[in-house]
């Protein structure tokens, strides 16, 4: 049985569909995967912090109060605000300005990043990132009835904590009716389908130190996502490494003791959000936060830690839906 | 008193059954030899109906875009243009981006 296989860029990485054989009334892969292809190109048109005439840059600059919103616009906000929430406010999503002041003011697509283990040579002492006591992200309201967003002016967000994942999300929403399917946005993935229960995705783990394979997941559902340090790093302003991992209560990067973490959840929000916590907690904290669905940790030194129900066995479980309506 | 026929003799019985037995073991042998045997009906047979069946298969050939990159045979790589591939799934690759 073979599979549309489609790759393409979009929102500063590769996207990937994999989609197996439709229902009868569905349309065929190829056109699935092209509707699914334009949806992400507004995805990132209309959410992408590096775009001015994004509708999220709109809203930040907007000096009202309280902001008419698309629906897309109003989904991607209450995801993060959900991350937040879930993560207890360290995947913290008003920290443009922070991450703008470390550096990262423009998409670092295609742009090397810095060696790690130079920069872990001279990172400052290990330690767990905390929330910011204020918890700005709070102030945000997200109406969908009177299709508004409501925050203080000045107050802007950034959805880069769980976009992608949430597109990987919206795209399998939109994929369900095919036999198996797997969204992978950037290493934000996706997996749906009744077929995937039977024949489950083989998803592998890349080491952010050496870049090879260290972990293989058999996956029949659900999502799964990485965050790292070895990508998005450079020099800062002041000539000292910066990454896009940010201690909220600093707004500095963050140096836990751990460079990479890869997390399942039920969706790849989720799988993202628990990643970034994770990595930000440092790996006592990381353990607890990945012991429900299951993850790997790695340390500064590449030791490769599994945490969690996590194992080599298909994982069997009933395909769960997203929260909340569709877009 | 009735006079009784006189038996025919031994050798004409003998050379006669034998001749008759060739002759009529070499027409059927020349039958055979010739496609046709008595016992399988000969022309009144139905034809028999030779069919060719043939195997079809769908070979698809990816052609990457210039610049681009197959997915095929290893981790997912990035590309500038949309690469469709219909062969067997490449792995896919979790990492930071």
């Amino acid at each position: 049985m073979s599979e549309h296989d489609v790759l393409f860029d979009a929102m500063g990485s590769h996207v990937r569909l994999l989609i197996g054989d439709p229902e009868p009334g569905m349309a065929p892969p190829p056109a699935a995967a092209e509707r699914a292809r334009q949806f992400i190109a507004e995805f990132d048109a209309k959410l992408s912090r590096f775009k001015p005439g994004s509708e999220l840059c709109a809203l930040n600059d907007d000096p009202r109060p309280r902001v008419p919103a698309s629906a897309l616009l109003r989904r991607a906000v209450q995801a993060g605000l959900s991350a937040a929430e879930r993560s207890g406010g360290l995947v913290d999503p008003t920290l443009a300005d922070e991450i703008e002041s470390a550096g990262y003011v423009g998409s670092r697509a295609g742009v090397p990043g810095a060696p790690l283990g130079a920069a872990l040579a001279e990172a400052p002492p290990r330690q767990p990132a905390t929330p910011n006591p204020q918890a700005r992200w709070r102030r945000f309201e997200v109406d969908d009835e009177a299709e508004s967003i409501a925050r203080p002016p000045g107050l802007r967000f950034d959805t880069g904590g769980a976009g992608k994942g949430l597109a990987a999300d919206l795209v399998a929403e939109r994929l369900r009716g095919y036999s198996r399917f797997i969204v992978d946005c950037g290493g934000d993935i996706r997996i749906g389908g009744p077929g995937a229960l039977v024949r489950p995705y083989e998803v592998f783990v890349e080491h952010p130190l050496t870049g090879k394979r260290t972990h293989v997941l058999r996956l029949g559902s659900g999502g799964v996502a990485t965050s790292g340090l070895n990508v998005r790093i450079w020099r800062g302003p002041d000539g000292r490494y910066a990454h896009h991992l940010l201690d909220p209560a600093t707004g500095d990067p963050a140096w836990t003791g751990l460079i990479g973490v890869t997390a399942l959840g039920d969706t790849a929000v989720e799988a993202e959000t628990l990643s970034k916590a994770a990595l930000l907690s440092g790996a006592e904290g990381g353990r607890q936060i990945l012991a429900e669905h299951g993850g790997l940790l790695v340390h500064d030194s590449g030791q490769v830690e599994r945490v969690g129900p996590l194992s080599v066995r298909p994982r069997i479980r009933l395909p769960q839906t997203a929260p909340g309506g569709a877009v | 008193m009735t006079r009784r026929p006189r038996r025919p003799s031994f050798a004409p019985v003998f050379w006669g059954s034998l001749c008759l037995f060739a002759v009529l073991f070499a027409l059927l042998a020349y039958q055979l030899g010739s496609g046709s045997d008595p016992s399988l009906g000969g022309a009144a047979s139905r034809p028999i109906l030779v069919r060719k069946i043939v195997k079809r298969r769908i070979v698809t050939t990816v052609v990457p875009s210039p610049g681009a990159s197959t997915v095929s045979g290893g981790p997912v790589t990035t590309s500038s243009a949309p690469v469709v591939s219909s062969a067997a799934p490449a792995p896919v690759t979790t990492s930071a981006s």
